[in-house]
């Protein structure tokens, strides 16, 4: 566990009051939810200018557990076209953003973070009709692809070490159809983008048949020093707890990837 | 209307029609006369129009929540193309500005840009490289038993010609396939007692009808496609054809359109080796044909045995498609 996320913990258990008051939101009653749509599986929608007039996905219907966690009544998403600008310092007219947000000691500076919901490892997709490789041993002798200059791809070169040399392609939709039209045997990207891809053409590829464990997290940002935090922290570790947050992961991304097989 | 056919989109004009109205009328699906042409619609049943406005050349539907439902690629861009291609068939439309109720939509129709007005041009241009000649499928150890079987499939019309190498691969795998389709036992691919023990009295097929010269017979029943050369079945191919809601046409057809290089307008893919039988129905190259009937209405060959299939098919050759083989 990371220093920061320790910490949150830690604040989660002490700040919590036993009676709980209305929390702590711009507006009374309402949260308002910071997205940088879009992004398959995760958040998905139609806008009207920053309005949000229609949103669905994993961290769409994550906001709305909180929400309900928190006792909210309304929800209110907003649509920030550059997912920068949900990172800048400062000010924000929204109570918490989610947008696959991985949590790092620079970003940590400019907003806070709740613990994790996700963790987003690499994971490995095989093509159809390959015997699902158990181990990273398993992999070597594949023809392996990544796309370029990806983490997934450094993951090949470093750690997976194959026989034949890896096919490192512009970018992820190159990337899958290579492996629908078996000219790669499997592909190594960030796990819940695996998983939605999957979900997107099941009959296209074979089965996700492991992760690489790169401990990235995703958070949910906040303006800093929100008072706000704590009560979304019990909210989340409650949602994890009753496996609501289980649920809506195998609902929008198919596949719950931190229960993946780690590869060795 | 831009309805389904196949792997292409078929047009239905009903006469006198207004923008308006064929919006609307795509939205309510094909007619019974037109589903019964195989017509099919990826629009779901339903789906509410808010409103068709035309601004200059540009035709502005807004549709209800419901034409983004599921989340499958290929039907989610087909729905689009459906809609851009019905709309663009009236002259003063140039393109279409798509809103989900009333907004702008984002991701939620993968590989299709909707934040701009589209065209009819940017709807069936390829949005993939086109695919390359594939790796040979890899295939195991050497052994007598392997080259036994092969020689025996090969002799019955169901291997590809040069595959008998003593070698177990995919090729094998499907011509045991194939013959198993054939001779109705369970589509496993394994050679096991009762497909061995039936191979060892088999015949080489015959043509289901009578019939002289070259042509092709696809089966789809048996999910298989016959060569044939006057009464004389020359080769045996595992295919898969349409699937429940997306069946084959049946009937004769001469061909008169074949594509080297074939692009799915509706469900963005490419076709490789395709020879059109009928509207959008082909007979194409896919990497994955499973022992059922799996596809969009097009008949699906193994990636070795496609091109060599694509030859034998030339201007001309009578394909019958034949829903009940026994």
């Amino acid at each position: 566990m990371r220093p920061l996320v320790a910490a949150l913990a830690v604040a989660a258990i002490l700040v919590v009051p036993a009676t709980a008051a209305a929390p702590p939101t711009k507006t009374p009653g309402e949260l308002v939810v910071g997205l940088a749509m879009p992004s398959a599986g995760f958040q998905v929608g139609a806008v009207r200018g920053r309005d949000v007039v229609l949103a669905r996905g994993f961290e769409i219907d994550l906001a709305r557990a909180l929400a309900k966690r928190l006792e909210l009544p309304r929800v209110r998403f907003v649509n920030e076209p550059l997912f920068s600008t949900l990172l800048v310092a400062g000010r924000k007219d929204w109570d918490v953003a989610l947008a696959q947000i991985s949590v790092t000691p620079a970003r940590a500076k400019r907003v806070d973070f709740s613990s994790p919901y996700l963790a987003a490892d690499q994971g490995v997709l095989v093509r159809l009709g390959l015997p699902p490789p158990r181990s990273i041993a398993a992999l070597r002798p594949l023809q392996l692809c990544a796309e370029r200059a990806s983490t997934g791809g450094q993951l090949i070169l470093d750690r997976i070490k194959p026989n034949k040399k890896p096919r490192l392609l512009e970018n992820p939709s190159k990337l899958s159809y290579e492996l629908f039209t078996k000219r790669c045997d499997a592909i190594v990207f960030d796990a819940p983008a695996l998983a939605v891809l999957r979900r997107q053409a099941p009959d296209r590829y074979g089965p996700l048949v492991g992760r690489i464990a790169t401990s990235e997290k995703y958070g949910i940002a906040l303006e800093r020093g929100n008072p706000l935090r704590p009560r979304l922290n019990a909210a989340l570790k409650r949602l994890a707890m009753d496996g609501t947050l289980e649920r809506l992961r195998k609902r929008w991304l198919g596949t719950d990837t931190a229960g993946l097989l780690a590869l060795r | 209307m831009a309805f389904l056919q196949g792997e292409q989109v078929g047009y239905v004009e009903r006469p006198g029609s207004t923008l308006d109205a064929a919006v609307k009328a795509l939205l309510a699906g094909p007619t019974k006369a037109e589903a019964k042409r195989e017509l099919t619609t990826q629009i779901p049943a339903g789906t509410p129009l808010r409103s068709v406005q035309l601004n200059g050349s540009i035709a502005t539907i807004d549709v209800g929540e419901k034409l983004a439902t599921g989340t499958n690629v290929e039907s989610l861009s087909a729905r689009v193309a459906q809609l851009v291609l019905t709309a663009t068939r009236f002259p003063n439309v140039r393109s279409v500005k798509l809103l989900v109720k009333g907004g702008t939509p984002l991701g939620l129709f993968p590989g299709v840009v909707t934040r701009y007005p589209i065209t009819a041009k940017a709807v069936a241009a390829p949005n993939l490289p086109p695919p390359t000649t594939p790796a040979p499928p890899p295939s195991g150890g050497q052994s007598e038993r392997i080259r036994a079987l092969q020689l025996r499939l090969d002799e019955l019309g169901f291997l590809s010609r040069g595959s008998v190498d003593g070698k177990a691969g995919p090729r094998t795998t499907s011509a045991v396939v194939a013959f198993q389709k054939w001779a109705g036992l369970t589509r496993d691919g394994a050679a096991g007692p009762a497909t061995l023990a039936a191979l060892a009295s088999a015949t080489r097929p015959t043509p289901i009808n009578r019939g002289t010269g070259h042509r092709i017979e696809v089966l789809l029943d048996r999910q298989l496609t016959l060569v044939i050369d006057g009464d004389r079945v020359t080769r045996i191919l595992d295919v898969s054809s349409g699937k429940p809601g997306f069946e084959t046409l049946v009937g004769s057809w001469k061909i008169v359109r074949k594509e080297e290089r074939s692009w799915s307008v509706p469900y963005k893919v490419w076709l490789p080796w395709a020879t059109y039988i009928v509207g959008g129905y082909a007979i194409h190259e896919y990497p994955d044909v499973p022992p059922y009937p799996a596809s969009h209405g097009c008949v699906r060959v193994p990636s070795w045995d496609a091109e060599w299939l694509y030859r034998q098919i030339p201007f001309g050759t009578l394909v019958t498609v034949i829903g009940r083989s026994r």
